[in-house]
């Protein structure tokens, strides 16, 4: 595809390459769609200011939204493990971390905050950003998951004590995920280089030349990405003295 | 305005229950507990406080120095100096008034029930209309904010024929009680104790005892809960720290990486 960039005189030419499958967009963005009234109709309850909201027929309203809601949140990756079970382990495999990923969180501050022009530690099909996203997304899934329905079935079935228990774990996690969120919609609607990763999840396509500097290792192989990332780092030394 | 108080003289209780009867009266609650009646082993009906039932005369079997004996507990609000309850409630319909009395305004309640959770006493109760949609409200004794506020005594204190409760000022309920105390001891009931002096902040509820709380079912050291202070002291504020730094921290990266890049563009 050709693109004509806005102020710039030649046109350029983009190689578009698959990323990511239909179904793997679905679930982001179904995921998308009930976490977001999930934390709003959540907060109402956590943050004492909006206590209006929580008084009520509006606080009953919102309650029963929040509860929708979690069952349609619970059920997005048990469906898409009926579906395509593989192709969830494969994307949980992904997700974990290995030794590239300390490398790349040393120069995150300087590459994504400075925007200085690092070499980075070869990347999978996800960076290790985008690892710890689906990390705390898992992890909240779980714990968000198990702890509301303690609250939800086992109020004065169990004791007290759970049920309290449950409060912080739901309150806790809700935080750390809702921070998450906070920065991966940064990077993925208004940080000035990253323009990328939302055009993969809305059609499913990256641009070979952005894969190929991004997420070496998925594009090239992890043999081959660690070939180029030690003659990158060789000639980077040579430069510099 | 100092406090109000209950005080409630287990020593005097004949267990006549006018005071489950006054209470239903006065606060329009339901008696269809009643025609559930089951025989549990117990002369005690209904069998434990409920949505439609504030107060209820609890019959603990004790087995005492002076062999076999019922102690008569008459369960209800314990109005807390420091009410958990009125600080994990997120919409403001648990309230404590200047008189130290635990109010609950029915039309703010959501249905959440964690007052129901989070009293060391277990004394609120959810009437659950759907499960499911958790459709529900709180309720609980309110010392007759009603009559109580318009110099009337609560419904319970009026009616009570053995004249075991009494109401008014705390310090004098607490020096009436301590009274009652001593002249029972000198009677030689020598396990009487008042319960709820200082106890979660000094209860608006002190009862005159015969027997250690424990064989009343009452905890003997009742605590604030630890999660309900962690939560609303700790995690709540936490909660405004973390999004408002993230939030801040994103608008500040945002204003770096676009300076830097135009300052690229310049050079």
């Amino acid at each position: 595809m050709t693109v004509q960039l806005k102020g710039k005189r030649e046109a350029i030419t983009i190689r578009w390459i698959p990323k990511y499958t239909f179904l793997e967009r679905a679930g982001h963005w179904l995921h998308t769609a009930t976490f977001v009234p999930l934390a709003l109709t959540g907060m109402i309850l956590f943050f004492p200011f909006l206590q209006p909201l929580a008084q009520g027929p509006a606080g009953q309203f919102f309650r029963l939204v929040h509860r929708i809601a979690a069952v349609l949140f619970g059920l997005i990756p048990i469906v898409y493990f009926i579906i395509q079970p593989r192709r969830l382990l494969m994307n949980i495999r992904e997700f974990l971390f290995d030794k590239e990923d300390i490398g790349w969180l040393k120069n995150a501050f300087g590459y994504y905050v400075l925007g200085r022009h690092g070499i980075m530690p070869p990347q999978g099909r996800f960076n290790t950003g985008e690892k710890m996203n689906g990390l705390i997304m898992m992890a909240a899934w779980v714990l968000l998951g198990l702890s509301g329905l303690i609250m939800w079935f086992a109020k004065g079935v169990l004791p007290s004590g759970l049920f309290q228990a449950m409060v912080i774990i739901h309150d806790v996690m809700m935080i750390i995920s809702v921070c998450m969120l906070l920065v991966h919609l940064y990077l993925a609607i208004a940080h000035p280089l990253m323009w990328a990763g939302l055009v993969s999840m809305r059609f499913g396509v990256t641009s070979a030349e952005y894969a190929a500097e991004h997420h070496a290792k998925w594009y090239y192989g992890p043999k081959r990405a660690m070939e180029l990332y030690e003659a990158q780092k060789r000639q980077a030394a040579g430069t510099e003295h | 305005m100092s406090r109000v108080a209950m005080l409630i003289d287990e020593s005097k209780c004949t267990a006549c229950r006018g005071c489950q009867v006054a209470c239903k009266q006065w606060n329009d609650l339901q008696g269809w507990e009643y025609s559930h009646t089951r025989n549990r082993g117990s002369y005690e009906n209904p069998p434990d406080l409920s949505p439609q039932t504030w107060t209820r005369i609890r019959f603990n079997e004790y087995e005492g120095p002076d062999g076999f004996r019922w102690l008569f507990l008459k369960e209800g609000c314990m109005h807390c100096g420091d009410p958990a309850c009125v600080a994990v409630c997120p919409t403001g319909a648990l309230k404590k008034q200047p008189n130290g009395l635990v109010s609950f305004e029915k039309d703010l309640c959501n249905g959440c029930g964690y007052c129901t959770q989070f009293c060391p006493f277990h004394i609120p109760r959810l009437e659950v209309a759907n499960p499911l949609t958790g459709e529900a409200k709180s309720s609980k004794c309110v010392f007759c904010q009603d009559r109580v506020s318009n110099n009337l005594l609560p419904a319970c204190v009026k009616t009570c024929p053995a004249k075991a409760l009494d109401f008014g000022d705390r310090d004098e309920m607490i020096a009436k009680g301590k009274a009652r105390v001593q002249a029972l001891l000198e009677r030689g009931y020598s396990e009487a104790n008042l319960y709820g002096e200082n106890l979660v902040g000094g209860l608006g509820r002190l009862y005159v005892l015969i027997a250690p709380p424990e064989a009343y079912g009452l905890p003997a050291n009742p605590q604030y809960p630890a999660s309900a202070a962690f939560w609303q002291k700790i995690v709540q504020p936490l909660g405004s720290v973390a999004f408002g730094a993230a939030i801040l921290g994103i608008i500040g990266a945002f204003f770096v990486i676009r300076r830097n890049i135009r300052m690229e563009e310049v050079q």
